[in-house]
């Protein structure tokens, strides 16, 4: 109290209270006095009825905003409190400005869904299939939200084999946008592999669900590299998370009917199964069977001694042709010999002798010539019947 | 390996299993011996069995990631 302090120090100490104190911000109020700067910084006043309050958003900043403001408009703005020592004024630094009143919120809502959809974020190509029977599914809401509750119920009923995993998220307000965002890459990072991602809240107002038309949960949703159900609101609430997700549910309750199979169902359908695999082996084993009673229903299966007579008549038939064979050659045989005996009696010495012939001999030689005989040769005269000697004169 | 495979069966991939195990006896049975289609069934039949015993037991199991330990 004693000793004075400089004007400097006093606005120096006020600058490091007021930023310290106010380092982020989320305000509403109405644009008024909007200046596009040539530099590409947007300088304002952000007001209400009562007061207002100075604003700035720097170039860097501005030109990723995807509307242009205006004097009028009604908006929310995050950022933080800085003074700016010269002229001893402190202003708004705005990180965002998102539009909010219904009319600004629909034009910025339609630009958006224009841009994303030029970009081919809503295109069908992208669109990743969901699981028919999911294992383990990541959820992204609000832990004490009626959405979880919904879902979960639902799930119970209908699919108990899945495994959830909650990653809880502020689902609307200030820092929703980054919330989910954070969350939608925890689930594709975390060591728990899951194989949908469903982000779900209940119904509100259009501020309320006004962190699905942003474009930074838009665009984690489409980059998510698991599959995303987006839930958010009821039938009539579509967002552009809605467009950019792989799925839309129109309800959270919706969201579980729609990615897990009934149980109920599933059982029925195992029963038809067994029927059906039954009827399929039984069909098999019949027509294997009617096969074998076929085979056994043949001829000679039937009637095996008509099996053995046939063999017997061959037999017989073999026998009669060796009878015959052997038969026709002892006649040829007979046949022969009776020849060869005619010949050889018809050759006998003695019939010729019967006819008149006589051998003569000399010194039991035959003689067949008269120059072989000499006048007192002694010969023997064989005749038909007997011998007689004579002497040649 | 067989070991590990038995504790990964779940029921998607035990459901799916039997599906193509149908087909096959729907589309395939005069193309298989009486051996094999009598192995087919018994599968069939274990996977049924596995099927009905994960729906029978099953209970929603839900864990939540908790923001401290990711920080």
């Amino acid at each position: 109290m004693n000793s004075p302090v400089s004007v400097s120090e006093l606005t120096r100490d006020l600058k490091n209270t007021i930023e310290r104190n106010f380092s982020f911000v989320f305000v509403k109020g109405e644009i008024s006095n909007f200046k596009n700067h040539s530099s590409g910084h947007f300088y304002f006043s952000l007001k209400d009825s009562k007061s207002q309050i100075s604003a700035v958003m720097w170039n860097s900043r501005a030109k990723d905003l995807n509307f242009m403001p205006e004097d009028g408009m009604s908006v929310l703005i995050k950022g933080r409190i800085t003074l700016y020592e010269t002229r001893g004024s402190y202003q708004i630094d705005a990180f965002e400005i998102l539009p909010s009143g219904v009319g600004e919120l629909q034009i910025a809502f339609e630009k958006l869904k224009k841009k994303l959809y030029d970009e081919g974020l809503f295109d069908e190509r992208y669109k990743k299939p969901i699981p028919l029977y999911p294992e383990k599914v990541t959820l992204i809401t609000s832990e004490t939200g009626a959405a979880f509750h919904d879902f979960i119920k639902v799930t119970e009923n209908r699919y108990p084999l899945v495994r959830i995993l909650l990653i809880p998220a502020i689902m609307q307000g200030a820092n929703s946008a980054e919330s989910i965002c954070s969350a939608i890459k925890k689930a594709n990072s975390v060591a728990y592999k899951s194989e949908i991602i469903v982000i779900t809240r209940g119904g509100g107002s259009i501020e309320d669900l006004w962190t699905f038309n942003e474009e930074k949960v838009a665009r984690a949703i489409f980059n998510s590299k698991i599959p995303v159900v987006s839930a958010v609101g009821h039938e009539v609430d579509f967002t552009i998370s809605d467009f950019t997700a792989d799925k839309r549910a129109p309800t959270p309750s919706a969201a579980a009917e729609m990615i897990f199979p009934d149980a109920y169902d599933l059982k029925l359908r195992l029963n038809v199964s067994e029927n059906s695999l039954k009827r399929h082996i039984h069909y098999r084993i019949n027509k294997l069977k009617n096969e074998l009673s076929s085979i056994e229903r043949n001829y000679y299966f039937k009637r095996p001694a008509d099996l053995i007579n046939e063999f017997r008549m061959n037999l017989d038939a073999l026998d009669r042709d060796i009878k015959s064979v052997t038969a026709g050659k002892f006649r040829n045989i007979k046949t022969n010999i009776e020849t060869n005996r005619k010949l050889l009696n018809s050759l006998n010495p003695e019939n010729v002798l019967k006819r008149g012939f006589a051998i003569i001999r000399r010194d039991e030689r035959i003689v067949t010539q008269s120059s072989q005989l000499k006048i007192k040769d002694e010969i023997q005269i064989r005749f038909s019947d007997g011998e007689s000697d004579a002497i040649v004169k | 390996m067989s070991k590990k495979k038995v504790t990964e069966d779940t029921f998607g991939s035990s459901y799916k299993k039997l599906e193509v195990i149908l087909a096959k006896l729907e589309t395939e049975i005069e193309d298989h011996s009486l051996e094999e289609i009598i192995e087919k069934y018994q599968e069939a039949i274990n996977l049924l069995k596995i099927c009905r015993k994960k729906l029978d037991e099953a209970e929603l199991k839900i864990e939540k990631l908790s923001t401290e330990e990711e920080n």
